[in-house]
């Protein structure tokens, strides 16, 4: 076998940035083009080859061979499993959403730049699975921040999707101020940035400096003012719960995600929510250890933190998605909720922080496994958007006899989401439950049970308006777009093969979360 | 030794008083005519658009701003960088000291030839920025 | 084993088949039913390959496919055991499905029926679940498989589904066995909580054994006291030995259910509502069959207990008699067959309860195949009868259809029991079994042994009866009617599998001639041999499904033994053969005399009463609809009362609170971006002085 040079790891990335300047050369040779299909076509590429390449590595084995990974740029970055199970998440996500976009972008002007602020925000997420410090945490989680807001307001004529765009312009501005106030405070707390460094001065107890790369107690001993570590890395908290929509950081996620074009939802309530996942759990995990944390004492018990936020979390995305009455606007609560179910894989740890890796393998694996189901299911919202299906749960009357496959795949996901065995959904809500049971988190086992069967109730208000209720106007469904259909279908199908592939998933989620 | 900051603090009292006593100079010694054009807000030579308590400017003005921080960073990068480039060179080989800046220029590159080729640096007046003008030429 | 390696293809090509004549069967020529031929066809000759390996002497037992590995306590696999007794029930299956995907050619596409890829399709699909039931290596694979065979049977049974009759024959056949299925599936649930697995056989490599099976675990804890690694005894307060024993009878419900055995044998003479191949394939192979096969495969943990050995032979004791007697009044020719196919299973039942492995798997066999040449003989006069069943509008037919009349001859005289025909000697060894281990069984269970005993011979005569009365009725006298007299001819697809079953159904008795194996000392008890394997070593070392491993079990833990009450061992098995060769005969001749001339009578008049309660089947079906809508009907009005007023009480009342709630959450969600900027910076402020004073930071 040909050993490929170390920054080659980071391929997944790279081919991501690659094809987004591919984009822009082309769009640079003919600015007015309308060829979506070859612009498509880069991007989907592009996307592809990250996807395949996180998928080659992850069997290849690379980043396995010891704890730390492969280590870039003086420990920078680091390409481990984690980092490659969350590249490939990202690179699935962003095929299945660039393939869909395909037809939706069709009609609007500037699609080259769709697909560039697509692909650079994906390029963001993937560079992000793999930072290992905040500082590129930070640069990373901005570059995929700043294309969303602009693919947000990308229907520059709709005015909700501009004020989407504007709405979460602004609270991201106010979070990543948090997040990087909290940077700072845990940068003056332990004099560095790299996640290891910030553990090593927290199990130590000493302010530490990097010296030609390997971390060092600063001279004369000072010691880590626990405090202002506590501020800082409840700031954090407050940046990663932006990210991944969780409360009381959701605000903006309600309405972004209603007023985004469909396939920009679906790329932000999955791909984008991920990234922030693999932020906080890499960041939890390596920089920030539980157990020495609590051992110094002073600073915070940040698994309490989570707790809260998790149990919050899921209660007000599921409660308030009950009421919804619009299918879009449900979705983008329910994925609200969804990130409380997540945010358990940081939660449910015993008192003296064991069961971590048990839960954040759980948590990685419902993320893969959501990336598909949720983005299939806002790609069938974008599906029902290009038909002119109208917004509220009975337009979508008998929607099951004009587009039976696409129903098809659509209850899929919805079962799947709310958990029940049609698709990988069952086992990786199950896996979180078993976390949570392993650890005797009764409350957080309580509130999965008492949403998800909450969940159950909204989603089927879908699956039955589309078999079950009569059609209430006349509609004509006209045309059956290419790329949107083989989207929302192969989402469908990963949806279900990963019932019995789950076990591999969680196999090497499991491992991931070990190495760390 | 004298204490170091005295001389900066001299400094500082140096350059608030040039300015200020220039103002105080100009305003006992000129005539007073007010007009519109002079007035308005000066913001680079371009002329605002709408109210003057809302300034507004073309949008083209903060595309030029955009691809001037472009500039901006790239001279930021690269000025360290060819400082110690020769050592580097010698030290690495011209591969590894050169082919980073390279990659890093070219991207830059390709974001300003789409930028320029999609119309940022095309000055092109808007109707309201134009009417605004006239009134007072 | 190259052949292993082939094996799950068995258990595929019939679903390919079931998947092209789904989708593809409205294009093909015979609406699918080439497909199925192909795929049943490539199956049997794949069996014989796997058969003639088996018989070379290896098996095979191994894991294919893992779902779970999360939790370490427990597995759930798919897998394969191929040992002789599934390769043998495979030979079984394959043969006769693939003759009645032939015969359908006949009876289904001749006769232009419609919705042909919907048939051949459940066809297909009802193969591959039996096969894959009978190759399956562990319990919950074989149930989700058993499941899978219930579900077909209701497809096909309902196949005509525009008339009254077969969906409702459908429905009653899926509700009951399911009604058996639902102990089953409590009794995988405490087998799997018990033991942790649900392997047959233990899984070894190179010797060592790496996954133990429950019937090997089972009986190291009672013979060897290992009840350590069994917390669930514990949990359940039962001692090892009581505890199995409500596991195997858990089971037992859904093998009582499926093999339609007293009192869950309602659905089975209801079920000849469907199409008469399917009736064939039912109960010749794959459905009623599953139930023995289940017993038969885990025959290593019913053998460790008494009570389950005892209720199994009285079941299936009581059965063989209690159908046998419901078959003499009936007139339709299959209704008959269909009683006489409970009351067979009935004997094999009794065979299995009674220590007779061999004579279990023996009869099972031979009935496979003589069932299935009279249910597609049955089918024959039935599409020269233009579908009219009833017998009394036949006979005469044995010279207007002479194939079909000489192979249901063949087949009749072989499940009336006569020498020399297949079921003589199955069923033979059946009752010799039931009478030596009742005579030599100490305590209740030789009691229960002879009582089997004498209601299986007595059901000898009444098979001897009723079998022929309808042989006399179709095929004798003069034609009753104006079809009869001018039946429409069959072809060679219907003539053909009849042939190949009438030729089986006379010789295949002789894979087992016990009496004369015993009588001339000559090795000639193949099946014997076959399922008792090599002494030392091979795969009963490997697999410990071997005759001579039950046959120690029995000896050792319900002390099943065998004693000769006639003199020595010959005598006693000459004496029971001629006992119920002469029943059968016996039979036979009062058939014979009372409906072989030319214009039979109806004597069923003279039995006055008993006729009533014959012909209503004992007032089963009205005792089980009184038990659901006089008891359990007034119960569910109870408790929906109960689901109303409390239950749903209580969900509605949460759900009206989550919804209130909801709306209150939704309000939060102004849409103005300051407001949210505010409670995004207070909640902040909130953990933050939260977790300070928490965390002493102040």
């Amino acid at each position: 076998m040909v050993a490929l040079p170390d920054w080659m790891a980071l391929a997944p990335a790279l081919s991501l940035a690659l094809a987004s300047l591919v984009l822009l050369l082309a769009d640079s040779v003919d600015p007015d083009t309308t060829n979506t299909g070859l612009l498509a076509g880069i991007s989907v590429l592009g996307s592809l080859l990250s996807f395949g390449f996180a998928g080659w590595f992850i069997t290849a084995g690379t980043g396995m061979a010891d704890s730390t990974g492969v280590a870039l740029f003086n420990n920078q970055l680091v390409v481990d499993q984690m980092a490659l199970f969350f590249m490939a998440i990202v690179g699935s996500v962003t095929t299945l959403v660039v393939l869909a976009s395909y037809d939706y972008v069709a009609e609007h002007s500037y699609q080259a730049e769709f697909f560039v602020l697509v692909l650079l925000s994906a390029t963001g997420m993937s560079l992000l699975s793999a930072a290992n410090s905040l500082a590129t945490a930070f640069v990373a989680l901005e570059l995929v921040s700043l294309p969303s807001y602009a693919l947000v307001a990308f229907l520059k004529e709709n005015k909700g999707s501009v004020e989407a765009g504007l709405k979460y312009f602004l609270i991201g501005a106010v979070s990543s101020a948090v997040l990087a106030y909290g940077i700072s405070l845990v940068y003056a707390a332990t004099g560095v940035l790299r996640f290891d460094g910030v553990a090593t001065a927290i199990s130590s107890g000493t302010v530490q400096t990097i010296v030609d790369g390997s971390v060092q107690a600063q001279a004369g001993d000072p010691a880590v003012p626990m405090a202002i570590l506590g501020v800082g890395i409840l700031m954090i908290i407050g940046g990663v719960a932006f990210k991944t929509a969780s409360v009381p950081f959701h605000f903006w996620a309600p309405e972004a995600y209603e007023g985004a074009p469909a396939p920009i939802s679906a790329f932000l309530s999955s791909a984008s929510k991920a990234a922030g996942f693999v932020l906080a759990f890499r960041a939890f995990a390596v920089a920030f250890p539980i157990g020495d944390l609590l051992a110094a004492g002073g600073a915070i018990n940040w698994v309490m933190a989570f707790q809260i936020l998790a149990i919050a979390t899921m209660f007000i995305g599921n409660f308030a998605a009950a009421t919804q009455e619009t299918v879009k606007r449900m979705l983008a609560y329910s994925s609200v909720g969804h990130a409380g179910y997540v945010l358990i894989g940081l939660a449910a740890v015993s008192g003296s922080g064991e069961g971590l890796s048990l839960s954040m393998s759980a948590g990685m694996s419902h993320l893969l496994v959501y990336g598909f189901m949720n983005t299939g299911a806002f790609l069938f919202i974008a599906l029902a958007e290009y038909w002119g299906v109208g917004r509220r749960f009975e337009d979508y009357n008998g929607l099951g006899r004009e587009a039976p496959v696409a129903c098809a795949a659509m209850t899929v996901f919805l079962f799947s989401l709310a958990g029940l065995p049609i698709g990988g959904g069952f086992f990786s809500k199950f896996y979180l439950f078993q976390a949570t049971l392993n650890v005797s988190a009764w409350s957080l086992a309580a509130a999965l049970i008492i949403n998800s069967a909450l969940s159950l109730f909204y989603y089927s208000r879908v699956v039955k308006a589309m078999w079950i209720e009569e059609p209430t106007g006349s509609r004509t469904i006209e045309s059956y777009p290419m790329g949107l259909y083989t989207a929302v279908v192969g989402a469908a199908l990963v949806t279900v093969l990963l019932l019995p592939g789950f076990n591999r998933v969680s196999e090497i989620a499991f491992q991931a979360a070990q190495l760390l | 030794m004298s204490n170091p900051w005295i001389a900066i603090g001299a400094l500082a009292v140096v350059a608030l008083a040039i300015p200020l006593t220039m103002m105080a100079v100009s305003s006992l010694l000129r005539p007073s005519v007010p007009e519109q054009g002079k007035r308005t807000t000066y913001e680079s030579g371009e002329v605002p658009t709408g109210s003057s308590r809302q300034i507004k400017f073309n949008i083209q003005y903060y595309m030029v701003a955009l691809l001037f921080v472009v500039f901006d960073i790239e001279t930021v990068f690269i000025f360290p960088w060819t400082v110690i480039y020769s050592d580097a060179a010698a030290e690495f080989g011209m591969t590894t000291a050169l082919l980073p800046m390279v990659v890093f220029i070219a991207i830059l590159a390709i974001g300003l030839g789409w930028a320029w080729r999609n119309g940022a640096v095309q000055w092109v007046r808007s109707p309201r920025a134009t009417k605004g003008a006239d009134t007072y030429e | 084993m190259a052949a292993f390696t082939y094996a799950p293809a068995i258990v595929l090509l019939p679903f390919v088949s079931f998947l092209v004549a789904l989708f593809a069967g409205d294009r093909m020529p015979k609406g699918g039913a080439l497909a199925g031929i192909t795929a049943t066809g490539g199956s049997l000759l794949l069996s014989i390959w796997v058969a003639l390996t088996v018989a070379g002497g290896a098996v095979h037992n191994e894991i294919l496919y893992q779902w779970t590995t999360s939790v370490e306590t427990l597995q759930l696999n798919f897998g394969l055991l191929l040992d002789p007794l599934s390769a043998l029930m495979l030979l079984i299956v394959c043969l006769i499905s693939f003759l009645v995907h032939i015969f359908s050619l006949g009876y289904m596409n001749d006769e232009g029926e419609t919705g042909l890829p919907r048939y051949y399709g459940g066809l297909g699909l009802f193969t591959a679940s039996m096969l894959g039931f009978v190759v399956a290596n562990n319990l919950l694979m074989a149930f989700m498989f058993f499941e899978l065979v219930g579900l077909c049977s209701y497809l096909l049974i309902g196949f005509w589904f525009r008339q009254d009759g077969p969906p409702s024959a459908a429905k009653k056949a899926f509700l009951v066995t399911r009604f058996g299925d639902y102990f089953f599936l409590i009794g995988v649930v405490g087998i799997f909580a018990t033991f942790g697995t649900g392997l047959f056989a233990p899984i070894t490599q190179g010797g060592e054994v790496v996954a133990e099976s429950f019937p090997m675990l089972a009986e190291h804890a009672i013979v060897d006291g290992e009840v350590e690694g069994i917390a669930m005894l514990e949990t359940v307060g039962m001692g090892p030995q009581a505890w199995f024993t409500v596991l195997g009878l858990l089971v037992l419900g859904g093998v009582v259910g499926k093999s339609a055995q007293f009192p869950l044998h309602t659905w089975l003479p209801d079920a000849m509502e469907g199409p008469t191949p399917v009736s064939a394939l039912i109960h010749a192979a794959t459905m009623v069959a599953a139930g023995v096969y289940l017993v038969a495969r885990m025959y290593g943990f019913y053998a460790l207990s008494p009570t389950a050995l005892a209720v199994i032979a009285l079941i299936g004791g009581f059965t063989a008699l209690f159908a046998a007697t419901m078959g003499l009044v009936k007139q339709e020719i299959k209704q008959v067959l269909a009683y006489s196919t409970i009351s067979q299973y009935g004997y094999m039942m009794l065979a299995l309860g009674s220590g007779g492995y061999v004579a279990a798997v023996f009869h099972l066999t031979t009935h496979a195949v003589f069932k299935a040449l009279l249910f597609l003989g049955a089918g024959s006069v039935i599409i020269a009868m233009h579908h009219n069943e009833n017998m009394w509008d036949m006979g005469g037919l044995k010279d207007r259809m002479p194939v079909t009349y000489w192979t249901f001859l063949a087949g009749s005289l072989a499940l009336a029991g006569i020498v020399p025909f297949a079921g003589f000697w199955s069923k033979d060894e059946v009752l010799y079994e039931a009478l030596i281990h009742g005579f030599g069984t100490e305590g209740g269970l030789g009691t229960v042994y002879l009582a089997a005993y004498a209601m299986g011979l007595l059901a000898v005569f009444f098979t001897g009866f009723y079998t022929f009365r309808m042989v006399y009725l179709t095929f004798h006298g003069d034609a009753r009617s104006d079809t009869a007299r001018d039946p429409e001819p069959v072809r060679w697809n219907v003539k053909g599998p009849l042939t190949v079953l009438g030729i089986l159904a006379t010789t295949i008795g002789f894979i087992n001639m016990a009496p004369v194996a015993k009588l001339t000392g000559a090795h000639i008890d193949f099946l014997h041999t076959w399922l008792s394997g090599p002494e030392e070593g091979g795969w009963p070392e490997l697999l410990s499904t071997d005759l001579h491993h039950y046959e120690e079990l029995l000896h050792e833990v319900p002390h099943v033994d065998p004693a000769y009450p006639l003199g020595g061992e010959i005598t006693t098995l000459l004496a029971s053969a001629a006992v119920s060769l002469g029943l059968a005969l016996a039979g036979v001749l009062v058939a014979r005399s009372l409906y072989a001339g030319a214009d039979p009578v109806e004597h069923t008049d003279k039995l006055g009463g008993l006729k009533t309660l014959l012909m209503h089947n004992y007032y089963q079906d009205e005792y089980q609809v009184w038990l659901a809508t006089g008891v359990t009907y007034p119960l569910a009005r109870v408790m929906n009362k109960f689901d109303q007023g409390v239950v749903d009480g209580v969900v509605n009342g949460i759900s009206s609170v989550s919804l209130f709630g909801g709306s209150r959450i939704r309000r939060i969600q102004s849409g103005v971006v300051s407001n949210y900027a505010t409670l995004l910076t207070l909640g902040l402020v909130l953990l933050l002085a939260a977790f300070g004073i928490m965390g002493g930071w102040f």
